[in-house]
């Protein structure tokens, strides 16, 4: 079911990436402009989605997949978004000690003390070393 | 002989303190990810992309380069150990390597096969030493069209070599040059689909999507899935002695892996991958013993690890000298070189001898490096295996976040990142190899620029492409291999309407 959705997907975004292409000129085979590319690439992209979802449709394939678990996926998801959203509000070395906290939890990591100390450790260890190693300006 | 004064050159300054220093580093950072079943080649390189800003540039490359080809040293560990491959290029080695371990010769399997890899990685850099120099002369001569043909039937192969579906590997390669074309055109200066976002008008990063589809996705996948803890078997240093037997039964397939590995590499796709079943196949097929296959044959250890390694060089071919990367890794490889402000091709062995030949030198030097450190350190690498997921993950996790927002110090990166990494992880699950989409962003733009230059060169004449004899010759192997495709699948779908006839 997901293999079909993502086909679809792709077989919209095709659509209106062509769509979108068309804002730009083509131009001629002797003077192509920047729409040529676009437009050759839209229309491959949605002749190959098709195809696919004709397959997909027209053969039936059962394939085994490893079972995932989708509660950890959307907690982990969460978890990112929430990151992205507290980085520049309490800064680098809060928010990835929370996440990294958060994300233990998720895992499964037994106990309190290990995942806060490992937390902490790894947070203040990647601060300084971008921070101050590599000079980059974190928020 | 001149090569031979080029590559001592090139060893004097493989052997500066920091040179050597970086290709340490570059080959035991390698050779963890080769170890550690949960991190990609491609995501270790585009994690340490930021690490190296402050590096000299030769340095920095000899470090990567270190990286690239150490992590097909180390995939065997796992492979042997726990039957889980450290690297896609280490899956075959599973099945007669974890049976050996079984009978207690892991040690004998894991001395086989860094041997092996020593001994494939050095023909595969003979080849490398010889080959891309003429090759990098020859295109000189190159222009937009043949650049166009190369980049074109590159994609081709690519998407008919990558072991998924040659369909979705095509349209993941498409959506990769879709998304190159996202920002400001570089030939005409025009923003594209930035819909007023001042953002995405530098494009797209290479390393920024790498990170996100196999470093974020990569971390999704092993936090998801819930494996039961393999038990590790401990291996001394007194145990890695083959027999006479396993010595004189491994020496045959780990030449012949060098030599199929390296012709293998050549080709654009996950040579490494490929090599090494293409190996396997043929070691059965020489072998006095087949009926040992499957069930601990050395030869099924020697000859697949051999060829990866071999291919490692072998992919080096065509970044060094044309400046296409044909797989994932040359392609996040090609992202190293140019934050470093140089532009691997024709040019890079006039203009930068001393990298070309010193990043050569070094890959001679660190296949030897693997060799000795790697056996000894044989038993950290199982203490390594034992770390838990559950701790490892989310470490990567906040410092492939950390790197990414450190390459433009952008938190919309991250937003990408994370974008990405969703994509990469549900792909995956559906069958889609995210690797065709990174080719489609390197040889995007790539494409783009021999089509309208070639077009414009040709006064639109495009069948003046094929009179041209490089790119006919180029564009010919691709319209044979979109031929072989259409035949196969007519001859297959005749053959299943014969069966339901009969049925």
């Amino acid at each position: 079911m997901i293999e079909k959705i993502i086909s679809l997907l792709f077989l919209i975004g095709s659509l209106t990436y062509l769509y979108w292409a068309q804002e730009f000129t083509f131009g001629a085979l002797n003077s192509p402009k920047s729409g040529f590319l676009p437009n050759l690439a839209g229309i491959t992209a949605l002749l190959l989605s098709s195809l696919l979802i004709f397959r997909q449709f027209r053969f039936k394939k059962t394939t085994n997949k490893e079972a995932v678990n989708w509660t950890k996926f959307l907690f982990i998801l969460i978890g990112l978004i929430f990151y992205l959203m507290i980085l520049t509000i309490v800064g680098y070395f809060v928010a990835s000690f929370l996440f990294l906290f958060y994300l233990f939890k998720v895992a499964d990591t037994s106990g309190w003390r290990v995942p806060l100390a490992i937390s902490f450790c790894g947070s203040a260890a990647f601060y300084l070393l971008f921070s101050y190693y590599l000079k980059v300006a974190l928020p | 002989m001149d090569i031979l004064n080029l590559l001592l050159q090139g060893v004097s300054v493989s052997i500066i303190p920091a040179n050597l220093l970086s290709c340490i580093i570059g080959v035991l950072i390698g050779t963890l990810v080769g170890v550690l079943p949960g991190i990609d080649t491609v995501s270790a390189i585009a994690l340490l992309l930021p690490f190296s800003y402050g590096m000299d540039s030769t340095a920095a490359l000899i470090m990567f380069a270190g990286i690239y080809y150490g992590s097909k040293y180390g995939g065997s560990t796992t492979s042997i150990l726990i039957n889980v491959p450290g690297e896609a290029a280490s899956v075959v080695t599973c099945l007669d390597g974890y049976p050996m371990g079984q009978k207690g010769r892991a040690g004998a399997a894991l001395a086989i096969s860094a041997i092996g890899s020593f001994i494939a990685g050095t023909i595969g850099l003979i080849g490398l030493t010889l080959l891309a120099p003429p090759l990098a002369q020859a295109a000189l001569a190159f222009g937009p069209p043949e650049y166009f043909s190369l980049a074109l039937v590159g994609l081709i192969l690519l998407s008919k070599l990558t072991g998924t579906s040659t369909l979705k590997s095509a349209l993941m390669a498409v959506i990769g040059i879709i998304l190159s074309t996202i920002g400001l055109d570089s030939l005409s200066g025009i923003s594209r689909f930035t819909f007023g976002i001042d953002e995405l008008d530098r494009g797209f990063d290479l390393s920024i999507i790498a990170m996100g589809l196999f470093g974020i996705g990569e971390i999704l996948t092993a936090m998801t899935h819930a494996d039961a803890k393999p038990d590790i078997p401990t291996v001394k240093f007194r145990d890695l002695y083959p027999t006479k037997e396993e010595w004189q039964r491994s020496i045959t397939p780990m030449f012949r892996g060098g030599i199929v590995g390296f012709l293998v590499g050549l080709l654009p796709g996950p040579a490494a991958t490929i090599s090494s079943f293409i190996s396997y196949g043929l070691e059965k097929r020489c072998s006095k013993h087949p009926e040992e296959f499957g069930h601990g044959a050395i030869e099924g250890v020697a000859g697949p690890e051999s060829a990866n390694n071999s291919a490692i060089s072998a992919t080096m071919i065509p970044l060094m000298s044309l400046g296409l990367p044909f797989c994932g890794a040359t392609a996040i490889l090609l992202s190293g070189f140019m934050i470093h402000g140089i532009t691997p091709g024709p040019s890079l062995i006039t203009e930068r001898p001393e990298l070309f030949w010193g990043l050569i030198a070094s890959m001679y030097i660190g296949n030897v490096l693997l060799l000795i450190i790697n056996l000894p350190l044989i038993g950290v690498f199982v203490q390594l295996l034992k770390t838990p997921l559950n701790i490892l993950m989310p470490l990567v996790a906040v410092v492939t976040l950390t790197g990414a927002y450190s390459i433009n110090n952008s938190i919309f990166d991250l937003i990408w990142v994370i974008f990405f990494g969703i994509l990469g992880f549900l792909l995956q699950r559906v069958g889609f190899e995210p690797s065709p989409l990174i080719i489609g962003l390197v040889l995007g733009p790539e494409l783009e620029r021999g089509l309208t230059q070639g077009l414009i060169i040709c006064n639109g004449d495009i069948w003046a492409f094929i009179t041209r004899p490089l790119a006919a010759t180029i564009l010919s192997l691709g319209a044979i291999v979109i031929l072989y495709n259409f035949v196969t699948w007519v001859t297959k779908l005749n053959n299943k309407r014969k069966e339901l006839n009969v049925n």
